[in-house]
């Protein structure tokens, strides 16, 4: 009896809090599906009094939202693909090979690791400044004139010190008779790591994918200095340069922020269970 | 020489090749990964070094005209930029001192509820952990409308429990002034507590952060052997001894984990107050990145933002130090 | 076409032959880039702070039209960067990575940021051009405070933007509440005063229901009072400022005495403009540019409203503020710079300014736009349009000295502080004015 009343407040409770970190969803939800006029009535009202679905094929036609997914999803898979090759031959390496400087290697990508980007945002933006015409300027360092491109928002993602750690520490686990009986069988490096070490190590693979595909669709700061030009424009900036356009209509506010969010939502709903475990397991917090 | 040896030496100079051929491979493997984190990374870090030491407006040519030496640093620690950087400093601290531990206190019970044997486990994970995967920019932009102070909800149901309409991130006056004000007590400057619209981007923070954070926990929750539970159950011990004799001090590494990274994540927020406040009012939410990037990116001085962002970065190395110092002799490793 | 090219030619061979020669190098104006022509087909680049309709669409049209008709093979390209200060940004980032837009909608002050990092392209010869230029009875027909806003004190009167989106701060009033409360427009301050207290009201809670007057913390507004009340916005030298005395203080004071009675509203966003149309709001003071909103929430709610000038010290001496923003070249290449003073020319030009003006409810650039049978029929339907363009005369331009920018954040704080009741008036504006020239001391 105590027990089921015990379970009962739980319920309760864990009831209570899920409302509330639902409601701001479901107010968002229910905004896009009001009229003007209903979503600036004061009181607000719990649920729309006449529903319509017009908002968002208007939302959707005041800026070029199907350029801002494409644009993500290019970005978004481009820097995932290319940080998964990067970091699985070096963690690959610092698992699994032996060589000189091994230890300073790997302080240095300590040390990358602890580097916070706000360190790197000036430098990096005038990295990606195109050389003066001018040519009164004094540069010791290169200017890769990348400023305004969709490289300026994939190339610094492509390598992550976290997902080498993350990955060297999935292929240590690789059992090292694994290795000698495939050296034996005169199999090289590239051929242990594709056919043996991988294979293996999907789900740890899988967590990196995902955690990098999360950053990169929802990053803003760097998109938003490095980039111009609204046809190379992610879906978050795309997003923040459509809070301006709708001033107070807050119905279509809502309608973009509703379809902007949902497929991350999908997304997370079907791999939540990597992601979590990618969680648990490494710490990341965006 | 023995045939041993020269076996012992043969064998050592296939190993010695073995090691060249490997480092051989080695190198090339590691090239793609180090050679972007240089260019990204390390050389950013030595240029950002490099850049605030000029001064220019606007554009910056890095003309030795333009070079100034350390005077970024002493206008930025002690002139005429001083008081906006301590001023973004003290409030970086009392953001990071209003969020994180309501962060940890809520997903501390939260993760303790649901590690019992509940039903629907996952359902309620998976509803608590929504916000977190949400990008930032769009749940901040849901956020300013649900504390909209004319049609915001939160205002509404105020309203009706007869505490009135706030205005939220719009609100540069202290949460404590303004509850003193409710009794009609005036406080001084200095005891009127953080701006309710840095508390509003707080509540915002602890929202979004909730999941993460319950994750943790409830991933240190699942190491604790059940047994310890069962034996301190035997010996009479109450629900609350429970928590506080077994499950706290055996979750420590967690909660200090959790600290390190919502402390540095805190000192690094940007989007969410951008979204939300920009900085305003008065300056109430401007951090320490924030002012990063407006000396930057609106007063056009990227040396003194640069060095500003150097300064920002030793101060999280620093305090990344001190909290593994301190809190590592406190923590017990289970 | 082919006949074009050829006159090119020569006129190229000749301004090229001319230098050598003793007796050409007399005629009064040089040849400059000013004087080529379009060679090819050239497409630039527009960047603008119109986020929305009917300003973007006002402009856009007229882009779709310049670029249909304009013969020369030039093609603008317009595209939004957020509003005002995001613009703003946007272009400080692109100068830094030299990636610069050919044309740049800014206000004066940003001009004089940009011109500081030597991008902006001096419009002087483009206007004096035989060729390219302004004949002078056009030059005339352009007011006379858009020259002088674009004209740069500190760097040596040059013509560094040309007039854009121009608009003025005015005085909107409902005139339903003014009727009800027994009242007429009022001209003076204090007449001003007894007007908002006149059409607050108060329920029995003892909170407004619906309030004389809407604050705006927008340093514009701040500006156009000082002005109204008869003060200066600068001292005589540029060097440092002038609102910070008697009129400055006195427009807090009655911010700060209209917010203790609670007949001043402080407002959320644009909600002050539903307010005003509901028949809950009696004054406020907004730019002209406001008018296609306002008139949008006055049309659906039917209530009678107009524009005028705010009220002044000495009305002989009536003063607002001119504002709105101007348009820059920014330095790319001769034929891109051509082609960007081709297409502002075209747009200031009367068929097109007349047209805009009645579009986008912005201000005309030119007197005759008054002439014109398109704004003659606009003032028959919008009558507040017109009360705004009487008012052109008797505007004057902010200040547009570099660190302009983020004085007008100090302004703004300033306001917020006394309504926020933070500071006083009088701490408020000593400690605003004193930022305000550490300011311009640190831009010189």
């Amino acid at each position: 009896m105590t027990t089921l009343r015990s379970g009962l407040s739980k319920h309760l409770f864990l009831i209570v809090v899920g409302v509330l970190v639902t409601y701001p969803f479901y107010y968002m939800l229910t905004t896009s599906l009001k009229t003007f006029g209903e979503a600036t009535a004061i009181p607000p009202t719990i649920f729309p009094l006449e529903p319509t679905l017009e908002n968002y094929p208007e939302a959707w036609s005041k800026a070029p939202w199907l350029r801002y997914f494409a644009n993500t999803v290019f970005i978004a898979v481009a820097s995932t693909l290319g940080e998964l090759v990067t970091s699985v031959l070096a963690a690959y390496a610092f698992a699994r090979m032996r060589f000189k400087g091994k230890y300073v290697l790997f302080a240095v990508l300590l040390a990358t690791y602890m580097m916070p980007a706000e360190a790197t945002l000036i430098p990096n933006f005038v990295m990606m400044s195109k050389p003066p015409a001018n040519g009164n300027a004094f540069f010791p360092i290169l200017r890769l004139g990348l400023y305004d491109s969709y490289a300026a928002q994939i190339l610094p993602f492509v390598a992550s010190a976290f997902s080498i750690f993350l990955l060297r520490q999935q292929f240590l686990s690789v059992p090292q008779e694994l290795q000698d009986a495939a050296r034996i069988d005169g199999a090289g490096h590239i051929r242990f790591l594709w056919s043996i070490v991988l294979p293996i190590s999907v789900p740890a693979l899988v967590t990196v994918a995902i955690i990098s595909f999360y950053g990169s669709w929802n990053s803003f700061q760097w998109p938003l200095i490095v980039t111009s030009n609204p046809d190379i424009r992610p879906i978050q900036v795309g997003l923040n340069a459509f809070r301006g356009e709708a001033g107070s209509q807050y119905h279509l506010l809502m309608a973009a922020a509703s379809f902007v969010v949902a497929p991350v939502v999908l997304l997370y709903l079907v791999g939540q269970r990597y992601l979590v475990q990618g969680i648990a397991r490494t710490g990341i917090r965006g | 020489m023995s045939g041993g040896a020269i076996a012992t030496d043969q064998r050592a100079a296939s190993r010695r090749r073995r090691i060249l051929v490997d480092s051989a491979w080695a190198y090339a493997f590691l090239v793609p990964a180090f050679l972007l984190l240089f260019v990204f990374k390390i050389l950013p870090a030595i240029y950002a070094l490099y850049i605030s030491l000029y001064r220019c407006a606007v554009f910056c040519p890095f003309t030795p005209q333009d070079f100034r030496g350390l005077t970024n640093y002493t206008d930025i620690l002690f002139g005429a930029r001083a008081e906006a950087f301590w001023r973004s400093l003290s409030t970086t601290f009392t953001y990071a001192a209003i969020t994180i531990p309501f962060e940890i206190a809520f997903a501390l019970v939260i993760a303790y509820v649901l590690f019992q044997k509940i039903h629907a486990r996952s359902a309620y994970r998976t509803i608590y952990y929504l916000p977190y995967v949400t990008s930032t920019v769009a749940a901040a932009t849901v956020f300013n409308w649900v504390f909209h102070p004319n049609y915001g909800p939160v205002n509404a149901a105020l309203e009706r429990v007869g505490i009135g309409a706030l205005t939220w991130f719009d609100e540069p006056n202290g949460v404590f002034a303004m509850i003193a004000d409710r009794f009609g007590a005036t406080l001084p400057d200095w005891a009127g507590g953080p701006s309710l619209a840095l508390a509003s981007v707080a509540i915002f923070s602890i929202w979004h952060f909730l999941g993460f954070q319950i994750v943790i926990f409830l991933a240190g929750l699942g190491n604790i052997p059940a047994e310890y539970y069962e034996a301190a159950r035997l010996d009479g011990a109450s629900q609350r001894q429970l928590f506080t004799r077994i499950t706290l001090p055996l979750l420590s590494p967690q909660i200090f984990f959790v600290f390190t990274i919502a402390s540095i994540g805190v000192l690094r927020a940007f989007n969410e107050i951008f979204v939300l406040t920009n900085g305003g009012p008065l300056d109430t939410t401007r951090t320490v990145s924030m002012l990063v990037f407006r000396t930057f990116f609106q007063q056009g001085q990227i040396g003194l933002g640069s060095a500003m962002g150097v300064l920002l970065t030793v101060i999280i190395l620093i305090f990344t130090l001190v909290q593994f110092r301190v809190l590592e002799r406190r923590v017990h490793y289970g | 076409m082919r006949k074009l090219s050829i006159l090119a030619v020569i006129a190229l061979l000749i301004a090229a032959c001319g230098g050598s020669t003793p007796a050409a190098s007399q005629a009064p104006a040089a040849t400059t880039e000013a004087d080529l022509d379009i060679t090819g087909p050239v497409t630039i680049t527009l960047w603008h702070a119109l986020t929305s309709d009917p300003q973007k669409g006002a402009l856009e049209a007229a882009v779709k039209k310049f670029n249909e008709t304009n013969g020369k093979g030039i093609t603008v390209e317009a595209v939004v960067q957020g509003n005002y200060t995001q613009l703003y940004q946007k272009t400080l980032g692109a100068i830094q990575a030299g990636a610069l837009p050919d044309l740049v909608h800014a206000y004066e002050s940003q001009v004089a940021d940009y011109t500081r990092a030597e991008v902006v392209i001096d419009l002087d010869p483009y206007l004096a051009s035989k060729k390219n230029g302004l004949d002078k009875a056009s030059q005339d027909d352009i007011y006379k405070g858009y020259y002088d806003t674009n004209r740069f004190p500190q760097y040596g009167n040059k013509l560094l933007s040309w007039p854009f989106t121009k608009s003025l701060a005015v005085m909107y009033v409902n005139e339903d509440m003014l009727k009800a409360a027994g009242k007429t427009i009022p001209k003076t301050w204090a007449e001003f005063e007894e007007a908002v207290a006149a059409t607050t009201k108060k329920g029995a809670d003892g909170k407004a229901t619906q309030w004389g007057f809407a604050f705006n913390s927008d340093a514009s507004y701040f500006n156009a009072q000082v002005f109204a009340r008869g003060g200066n916005l600068m001292a005589a030298d540029n060097k440092t400022v002038a609102w910070n005395g008697k009129e400055g203080l006195a427009v807090l004071q009655m911010y700060d005495k209209f917010n203790k009675e609670g007949t001043g509203y402080s407002p959320k966003g644009f909600d002050f403009q539903d307010f005003f149309a509901q028949g809950k709001l009696a004054f406020f003071f907004s730019s002209t540019s406001s008018m296609p909103f306002v008139k949008a929430a006055a049309d659906k709610s039917g209530a009678k409203w107009s524009v005028a000038n705010l009220p002044q010290a000495d009305a002989a001496k009536a003063k607002t503020v001119q504002f709105g923003a101007n348009v820059a070249v920014l330095k790319t290449t001769p034929q891109k710079q051509l082609a960007s003073w081709l297409f502002i020319k075209w747009f200031s030009e009367s068929a097109q300014t007349a047209d805009w003006a009645t579009k986008s409810f912005y201000m005309p650039v030119r007197k005759s736009a008054s002439d014109s049978a398109v704004v003659k029929e606009y003032w028959s339907k919008v009558p507040q349009g017109k009360q705004g363009f009487d008012l052109i005369g008797v505007s004057a331009p902010e200040p547009n000295v570099r660190g302009q920018q983020d004085i007008r954040d100090v302004v703004s704080n300033m306001i917020t502080e006394v309504l926020t009741g933070k500071a006083a008036p009088d701490a408020a504006i000593k400690t605003g004015g004193d930022k305000a020239n550490q300011i311009l001391k640190d831009a010189q």
